[in-house]
């Protein structure tokens, strides 16, 4: 049955090609449509006055995906010749693509009638589509951000749509993202559609865009699936599946357009950055005390050896990830995290040998008050009294003292009188 | 002060050797000062500044500790020193603390207010250079001692618990607060800012001092030279 099928259509399409051969009436064929199309200066002046080149490269469309159709695959009601064609509709074929661009914030727009927003073509290209496999396609990973920012980085636009200005844009450029696709062509880095979807592409504030918050774990965890398993385990992670807002998620640590590596000074979590990325949350006092967290995080620690000498450039010195770990933190009540009490030793241990149970004893980076850290807190009060006192009574003594001093003349003078 | 004629006549007060150990105190003094204040008081512009001039904290620290060598060594010397030597036990008998220089205190308090004719006769040194001597002599052995503790960390936190490294580190800093203290108050007014020796006390540079100045602040060392025929 099916050989005999396969049979009679490709001999119905011999027919049919050798009657559009001899100008019949099944349609123009590309060489019909080049006649005219294939013309460089072939133009058209548009209702509003612009002029539009009606110029169709026939060897960029042959080379083309779809350079095997002819053009009536898509435009569907051309004849040679013809006036003013009805728009041409991919989603006759790509149905899948088509119905999830409708429900994404270019296609919402586009359907209101938005020209700005890019339909089809303005991402895959019209006559020269190629498939993103091809690294001449528009839509190949490499040259996908640049497709992007052909309006994410105009600035006519993004003022218009109270968009991300272009800085933002531009700062994915110098990304660890950026840079490896850039300047390595490493197709494993993410560019726009590896965090933004294609098709489904919507805004970071509505739930089932793929950047929502509380999917960004997972959407880095699709090539950083290690880290996203540490993550998960930690108090962190945690929260943000309990659905506590304030729970960081990678983002807020790392940065989103701007991350780079942790080596880069610029980074968030470069060793010098660390302190004032969780102090962001840690120093805040709505925080504290809505999860009953220590406070005074970034200043009891900014006071430290450690924070001294880490702000004056000492990389080496111990920063809040040293010691409380980062991608899998726990709270220190937690026998599994490295700042639990028993684990102190060995967490000390790794830069101070020598630091064992006894150390351990005491608190680590408290603020100095009377309920947390009597003794410290004592001792300073009592300098600061003393001190203050005996500058007090210096000067007092130096006023006195040259009191005396004239008193003393006065008793000279009138002895040498006498 | 300047027209005044100046007696010629004048006395040894700090011998060559005392003069070096005067100098040697006062410069690391002064780097202790510096370095460790812009640790102390790290979060200004000024100990940024500092710090940065000094190579960062690391060679900060390191400064600050042969510094810190370089002044205890000086404590034990000057410790032998006054212990062992003709002129140190001498001068340790002179600057010995006793009751009279608490009396003489509250005598030169009294005389001041007007509250007592009589003034205090000092001898050699009176309650202010024996009061300065003896609360530097304390500060500097104190921030030796705790300075040791905070600069053997892997061998303290052997043995102590975090908790007392806290209280050290606070000795240590406000220590030298206070014997910063004491020096910009105490000792720049009687060797500077007093009326008898403004603008400087030149004694720590020539190791002598006029007869006549003695007379006057020190009767009682005045009239021991001069019975000794010293004067």
């Amino acid at each position: 049955m099916k050989p005999l099928r396969s049979f009679v259509m490709a001999g119905l399409l011999a027919a049919a090609v050798g009657g559009m051969a001899t100008g019949g009436n099944a349609g123009p064929t590309v060489g019909d449509c080049q006649e005219c199309h294939g013309d460089k200066t072939i133009e058209m002046t548009m209702p509003d006055g612009t002029v539009r080149s009606l110029f169709v490269d026939g060897k960029a469309y042959r080379s083309s995906t779809h350079g095997k159709a002819a053009c009536t695959a898509c435009h569907v009601d051309a004849e040679a010749p013809h006036g003013k064609l009805s728009p041409v509709s991919c989603g006759r074929c790509h149905t899948e693509a088509a119905k999830s661009y409708a429900q994404s914030t270019h296609g919402i727009a586009r359907a209101k009638g938005n020209r700005d927003v890019p339909g089809c073509g303005d991402c895959h290209g019209k006559h020269d589509i190629r498939k993103v496999q091809d690294p001449m396609a528009r839509t190949f990973r490499l040259n996908i951000v640049g497709v992007c920012l052909e309006c994410h980085e105009d600035r006519v636009i993004e003022e218009r749509y109270d968009l991300p200005d272009e800085k933002m844009m531009a700062a994915y450029r110098d990304s660890v993202h950026g840079m490896a696709s850039r300047k390595s062509g490493l197709l494993g880095s993410a560019v726009c559609t590896d965090c933004h979807g294609n098709h489904l592409i919507l805004p970071g504030d509505q739930p089932r865009s793929a950047t929502h918050r509380q999917h960004i774990p997972s959407l880095c965890g699709k090539c950083h699936s290690g880290i996203l398993e540490k993550y998960e385990r930690s108090v962190h992670g945690k929260g943000m599946r309990a659905g506590i807002a304030e729970s960081p998620v990678c983002t807020d640590c790392h940065g989103e357009h701007t991350i780079t590596k942790i080596s880069d000074p610029a980074s968030s979590v470069y060793v010098k950055n660390v302190p004032r990325t969780c102090s962001a949350c840690h120093d805040k006092e709505a925080i504290s005390s809505r999860y009953a967290l220590p406070k005074k995080r970034f200043s009891s620690y900014m006071d430290s050896f450690h924070g001294i000498a880490l702000e004056y450039g000492m990389t080496k010195a111990a920063n809040c990830a040293s010691c409380h770990a980062f991608h899998d933190i726990l709270p220190a009540s937690d026998p599994a995290s490295p700042v639990n009490k028993a684990n102190l030793p060995r967490t000390c241990g790794k830069c101070h040998p020598n630091a064992g149970e006894n150390f351990a004893k005491g608190m680590i980076h408290v603020e100095v008050s009377p309920e947390k850290a009597m003794g410290v807190f004592a001792v300073r009060v009592f300098y600061t009294i003393f001190i203050g006192t005996l500058v007090t009574l210096f000067v007092l003594h130096v006023a006195m003292d040259l009191l005396g001093r004239r008193r003393r003349g006065k008793a000279k003078a009138g002895k040498t009188e006498g | 002060m300047g027209e005044e004629p100046r007696s010629p006549v004048t006395v040894e007060r700090m011998s060559v050797l005392f003069r070096v150990q005067h100098i040697l105190l006062m410069v690391s003094l002064l780097v202790l000062a510096v370095t460790g204040f812009a640790l102390m008081f790290h979060d200004n512009w000024l100990a940024a500044a500092v710090i940065r001039l000094e190579g960062g904290v690391l060679y900060r620290g390191i400064i600050h500790r042969s510094a810190a060598v370089f002044l205890m060594a000086q404590l034990v010397y000057h410790a032998f020193y006054m212990l062992c030597s003709r002129e140190g036990k001498r001068e340790l008998r002179e600057v010995w603390l006793t009751r009279r220089d608490f009396d003489d205190f509250f005598l030169a308090m009294r005389f001041n207010l007007g509250m007592d004719s009589k003034y205090p006769r000092f001898g050699r040194y009176g309650y202010k250079e024996k009061f300065q001597y003896w609360g530097a002599t304390t500060g500097v052995f104190l921030i030796s001692v705790t300075g040791i503790i905070l600069w053997a960390e892997t061998f303290s936190m052997r043995y102590l618990p975090k908790v007392v490294l806290d209280l050290t580190l606070i000795v240590h800093g406000y220590q030298g607060l206070l014997a910063f203290v004491i020096l910009l108050f105490w000792h720049l007014y009687i060797v500077h800012l007093h009326p008898s020796v403004f603008p400087m006390n030149r004694a720590w540079l020539t190791g002598r001092v006029d007869a006549e100045w003695l007379r006057q602040e020190h009767p009682a060392e005045y009239e021991k030279l001069k019975g000794e025929g010293v004067i």
